[in-house]
């Protein structure tokens, strides 16, 4: 959810409480006053009256004494006054209302008399309550509409450079030579988050170019003293004094030498591919590197007894260098003749969106995906480096295809689904 | 038949030199950049191996000024860059072949054989070995004047096999060579043994000898017994 979303929707649920609280305390103070408005004219009206008691004319005719009760008090009780609301029926409005008594004790003339006067007051129910709920309903759907349109506008504006590193971190790589883009923001938040950025992604940068440079370097140095060495056994092979116990241990220096050999450059092909930057312009033709790949390898397929099927649609070119095409399927069909059962079977399907190269085989001893890892073995027994797939899968993934692996029923297949060409 | 080798490392250098030596060529050594130039200005080679990797400079650019001045040799590099390297970028751009660290001393040789016959396709196009003979043109063998059928593997393994002589070809050596790139496949030496074994049995079937001896878990040669 986007943080403008976020931020509207905590806006509207504290809107909502604080209007509803609002709208309690404006009904609680709206009812008390009108009570205290209702006390306040009958306070006037005892006033009135107990005047007209002092003038000695307790004119009982008057208007003034309609809803006026007056009780001469025995004993001077300084009482000031007393209220008393309670719900009554009132006859003139055939309802049950509030009425206010206001009961005062004025003295007159020595002697204290209680003068009770009464109002109905019209509380605001119903009608009062709709019309308050009405008024608040609308002032929160007017603020939402409010907050939603504003939070749109000011997180676009506030936003900006926050979204705009967010780009730039996404399109960030590692590998790239320059260092990563990101806009000045005259936000503090922003202007730090984007210096720290900066500052990690420029480590980061430097760290990796370091290690880069090591395994470049360490492989080309290791290279040549390997060189030295093979060159070494290889002199002394042919030198006639060596006896059969000498020569079988310098035969066993050799394969160890020359798998150390096959290790190094093999790490030093993934270091090249790791940085390689692929241009997916390059288009190589499958339709005609696929059976070519097959023929070179068809005499060590025919030596293990395998079979092999091939069914090529024509024309399917695909973005990729000639040369890491070749590696990559040189690597998918060595695989598919090492890892096969003698007499078993290969089956090459090539169409215009994969190429699916399946072969028979034991059963994985490992789960699939982890054969993609760099030294991972389904079978510890062969004497291979175990790199082949993870070599695979990085050459596809440097042009956007991608390569799945799965076993199913004793057959093994690798499939490359082509990313579409570019352009 | 003369040749300059540009290599810093001094024991490699060593080994090769001693190695080319016994083959019968005129091996000189350069260990800098600098020292390579002079004696390229000084002398003709016929065959130049070249490291990229110098002390005092790029082998690449070395290359670049031999072919500046019109020297006619023949650039063979040797380095420890990856074969990806230079199928990527055209590293080797200029040079007849190239050949990446560590290699077999024989392919080394078989490469310099290979590089000197492009430059004269008419000159010596036999090669024998006692009463075998192969006719590098047409890839025709023959054992004592009967023709052989082989395929193209076997052909290229019985090449080898004459350049290299009386040496001690591992099994590697020989996967590396009749596959390449192909296979980076370290059990192909099994099939190193089928070809092998293929060869022997089509030679002896002519009627030849078999001069091919196995030495166990290493490799085979090609000798005449004395």
């Amino acid at each position: 959810m986007k943080l403008n979303y976020r931020y509207t929707i905590a806006y509207a649920v504290i809107t909502f409480f604080v209007l509803s609280l609002g709208f309690a305390i404006v009904y609680a103070a709206l009812s008390r006053s009108v009570t205290q408005a209702t006390i306040g004219r009958l306070e006037h009206l005892n006033d009135v009256v107990a005047s007209q008691l002092r003038g000695g004319s307790d004119s009982l005719r008057s208007f003034s004494r309609a809803a006026v009760r007056i009780q001469p008090l025995p004993a001077a009780l300084g009482r000031p006054r007393t209220v008393a609301v309670r719900q009554e029926w009132d006859p003139a409005l055939q309802a049950r209302v509030a009425v206010v008594r206001l009961t005062t004790y004025p003295a007159v003339g020595g002697r204290v008399y209680a003068i009770t006067s009464r109002a109905s007051v019209v509380e605001p129910t119903d009608v009062y309550l709709t019309g308050l709920v009405l008024v608040f309903a609308w002032t929160f759907v007017f603020l939402l509409a409010l907050v939603v349109i504003l939070s749109e506008l000011l997180s676009w504006r506030i936003l900006r450079p926050f979204n705009a590193t967010l780009r730039g971190i996404q399109q960030f790589q590692l590998s790239q030579k320059t260092p990563i883009d990101l806009p000045t923001s005259r936000t503090a938040e922003f202007e730090e988050l984007n210096s720290f950025l900066v500052r990690m992604t420029a480590r980061a940068q430097r760290d990796y170019q370091g290690l880069q440079e090591f395994s470049e370097n360490a492989s080309h140095e290791l290279q040549t003293p390997i060189a030295s060495i093979k060159a070494k056994i290889e002199l002394l092979m042919d030198s006639d004094a060596l006896a059969e116990k000498q020569l079988r241990l310098l035969a066993a220096m050799h394969d160890e030498l020359e798998r150390l050999a096959k290790i190094n450059q093999a790490l030093t092909l993934l270091a090249k591919l790791e940085h390689y930057e692929a241009l997916p312009a390059d288009l190589t033709d499958f339709s005609q590197l696929v059976p070519a790949t097959e023929a070179a390898f068809a005499d060590l397929a025919e030596m293990k007894g395998l079979r092999t099927t091939q069914q090529v649609v024509p024309g399917v070119r695909v973005p990729f260098d000639a040369a890491l095409a070749q590696l990559l399927l040189n690597n998918l069909f060595s695989n598919a003749i090492r890892h096969n059962l003698p007499s078993g079977e290969i089956r090459v399907r090539l169409s215009a969106t994969e190429l699916l190269l399946a072969n028979t085989g034991h059963a994985p001893t490992v789960p699939v995906e982890e054969l993609f890892g760099r030294f991972k073995k389904g079978n510890a027994a062969l004497d291979s480096i175990g790199i082949g797939l993870a070599i695979v899968k990085r050459i596809g993934e440097l042009y956007g295809h991608r390569v799945g692996y799965e076993y199913a029923e004793g057959w093994h297949s690798v499939r490359v689904i082509f990313a579409l060409p570019v352009g | 038949m003369k040749i300059l080798l540009v290599e810093d490392h001094p024991e490699l250098a060593n080994s090769i030199a001693s190695y080319l030596v016994q083959e019968n060529y005129v091996c000189e050594v350069a260990a800098t950049f600098d020292e390579a130039r002079e004696k390229l200005v000084l002398f003709t080679y016929d065959v130049v191996l070249l490291d990229i990797m110098l002390p005092d400079g790029n082998g690449i650019n070395l290359l670049k000024l031999l072919r500046k001045e019109g020297v006619e040799s023949s650039v063979l590099i040797i380095s420890a860059q990856n074969a990806l390297d230079f199928k990527l970028t055209g590293l080797s751009e200029g040079a007849d072949d190239y050949i990446t660290k560590p290699f077999p001393l024989p392919e080394l040789h078989a490469r310099i054989k290979a590089i000197m016959r492009r430059r004269s396709p008419h000159k010596n196009n036999v090669v024998t070995f006692r009463d075998i003979t192969a006719d590098l043109e047409s890839l025709e063998c023959r054992v004592k004047g009967k023709l052989l059928n082989l395929t193209r593997k076997e052909t290229n393994l019985l090449l080898y096999f004459i350049h290299n002589k009386g040496r001690m070809l591992t099994r590697q050596a020989i996967a590396a060579h009749l596959w390449g790139d192909y296979t980076d496949n370290l059990d192909s030496v099994d099939f190193v043994y089928q070809h092998v074994k293929n060869l022997r049995k089509k030679i002896t079937d002519a009627g030849g000898q078999d001069y091919i001896s196995t030495v166990y878990g290493f490799g085979y040669k090609l000798h005449a017994p004395d």
